[in-house]
């Protein structure tokens, strides 16, 4: 039984919940959902990162040009106030020079490593339509969570909370698409099931590679289970152009001390227990004066 | 037995004031630090965290508690160090642990002031202390050190949690039930003769002839 729920029967159930156990899948499901990054029709405009801060009523961090040089980024990266950006870097390829564009935020990982780090029952959460959220109320601000994350997205505000993007999961729950999604002006952005948006990818990578981009891949990396954010990359033997990291997955060391460490401290501490217990009612407590005794 | 009576009536002082303030200085700490990182340690224990103050709370005043008990284990390095060297008596008795479980001290090589167990839980603070105040500090500000520095940091913090917890709770039991008469000196500074000569015969010497 999972120690946390939201919205009782009403709202979105919930898959996998923070340092406890999942909830029972049963009763309710919900397709996983995700969103189709298309690179190639992207002309980076910026809208979806202005909509998002406009959703979410964020006044993301204004960078005088002289104190960061971030070209034609608006600012350095992510933001507490800044839950998505679009990253630009250039690089001579065989195509000439190329535009490497992104739109960076939370991937929304079906293994997410966020939640997988996190001590605290409840503070992270991934619904079971996919989408992985924070709930403050419940979070310790011990920082755990930028350890688990593969893609480097939470980022700490001045009460010591995390913030990144939550799929815009109110608009998502009243039927209507991101506001990302809504706003893009090219239809680089396609929102609907995982399954309908994987077809559709192949669909334009077939495009793609008609055009001349062998080399073009879909970016759903499996080490975290595939993300809920999917990419088409024309280049995609350079995904660290993008920013994108070529193997993401939650760290061997995360699960050392999720897994083994753990079941070995329970050994180890209630062994310790146990054995001062076991020394009291077999010998007793070590008290003076047994030696002077005996040799009366 | 008139002698064993005397003894017993005759007060030796263990820990001066100053030898007292360290510890309890550094054990008042420890004992949140315990409380809290097992409550952040496992989930299990999170039930711990509200009796601590609230959740949120804990978690912040783990760090602080943090930074006294790291002044109080440096204090008591300082103090205590050169006194825990182990000696070739020391390992036959660690080799022999058992009869000091079975309450035969009289097997064992004689104590000085402190007995191999005492001394290797000292090593075990001062070095787990070292481990806890380096990858806590990191941990405490994981922004500024790269990630894969604060995954090992956290491995590292909680593979120490498991060593010194241990360490702390034969230390607990042997300080209060296991041993009677030790919780005592460590709050009147005092022990009685017939605890000297019986637990730590070669330090009690010492005293005597002084």
């Amino acid at each position: 039984m999972a120690t946390v729920t939201t919205e009782g029967t009403v709202g979105l159930g919930l898959r996998r919940v923070s340092a406890s156990k999942s909830p029972d899948q049963n009763i309710k499901k919900s397709d996983q959902l995700a969103i189709l990054v298309d690179i190639s029709s992207c002309i980076g405009c910026k809208g979806c990162e202005a909509a998002c801060s406009q959703w979410h009523d964020l006044k993301p961090p204004l960078f005088a040009e002289e104190k960061v040089f971030t070209g034609y980024q608006s600012g350095p990266g992510l933001a507490p106030s800044l839950f998505m950006f679009m990253r630009f870097q250039e690089a001579e390829t065989e195509k000439g020079l190329t535009w490497f564009i992104t739109k960076y935020q939370c991937m929304h990982c079906s293994d997410p490593g966020c939640l997988k780090a996190c001590p605290s029952p409840g503070a992270v959460i991934q619904y079971s339509n996919g989408i992985v959220d924070f709930d403050h109320s419940k979070c310790i601000g011990c920082k755990f969570c930028l350890s688990g994350c593969p893609f480097d997205v939470p980022r700490y505000d001045a009460n010591n909370k995390p913030w990144k993007c939550n799929f815009c999961v109110d608009r998502v729950s009243a039927g209507l698409e991101p506001m990302c999604v809504k706003t893009c002006p090219t239809n680089a952005l396609h929102f609907g099931t995982k399954e309908e948006m994987l077809i559709r990818a192949n669909q334009l990578l077939q495009g793609l590679k008609k055009r001349g981009f062998d080399k073009a891949v879909i970016y759903d990396p499996p080490g975290v289970g595939g993300t809920g954010y999917i990419y088409l990359l024309p280049h995609g033997d350079k995904p660290e152009m993008y920013g994108l990291p070529k193997e993401a997955s939650i760290s061997p060391l995360i699960s050392l001390w999720k897994g083994p460490v753990k079941l070995i401290g329970s050994v180890v501490l209630w062994g310790t227990l146990l054995g001062a217990f076991l020394q009291l009612i077999l010998f007793g407590p070590i008290k003076v004066g047994k030696k002077h005794k005996k040799e009366e | 037995m008139e002698d064993v009576k005397n003894l017993e009536e005759v007060e030796v002082e263990r820990f001066s004031a100053f030898d007292r303030f360290v510890h309890w200085l550094t054990a008042i700490p420890f004992v949140y630090l315990f409380l809290s990182g097992l409550g952040m340690y496992s989930p299990k224990f999170a039930w711990l965290l509200p009796f601590l103050g609230g959740r949120e709370f804990s978690a912040w005043l783990h760090k602080w508690a943090g930074v006294v008990f790291t002044i109080g284990v440096l204090l008591m390095f300082l103090r205590w160090a050169k006194d825990f060297v182990l000696d070739s008596d020391d390992r036959i008795w660690l080799a022999n642990v058992k009869y000091y479980l079975k309450g035969e001290e009289e097997k064992l090589p004689e104590a000085g002031k402190y007995n191999a167990g005492q001394k290797l839980f000292g090593w075990m603070v001062f070095i787990g202390g070292a481990v806890f105040l380096i990858t806590g500090v990191v941990m405490w500000f994981p922004e500024t050190f790269s990630t894969t520095f604060v995954r090992l940091a956290i491995l590292l913090h909680e593979i120490t949690f498991v060593v010194v917890g241990a360490g702390f709770i034969v230390h607990l039991y042997m300080g209060t039930v296991g041993v009677p008469g030790s919780l005592s000196s460590m709050i009147t500074g005092k022990v009685s003769a017939l605890w000297a000569a019986s637990h730590h015969p070669k330090w009690f010497r010492e005293v005597m002839r002084k």
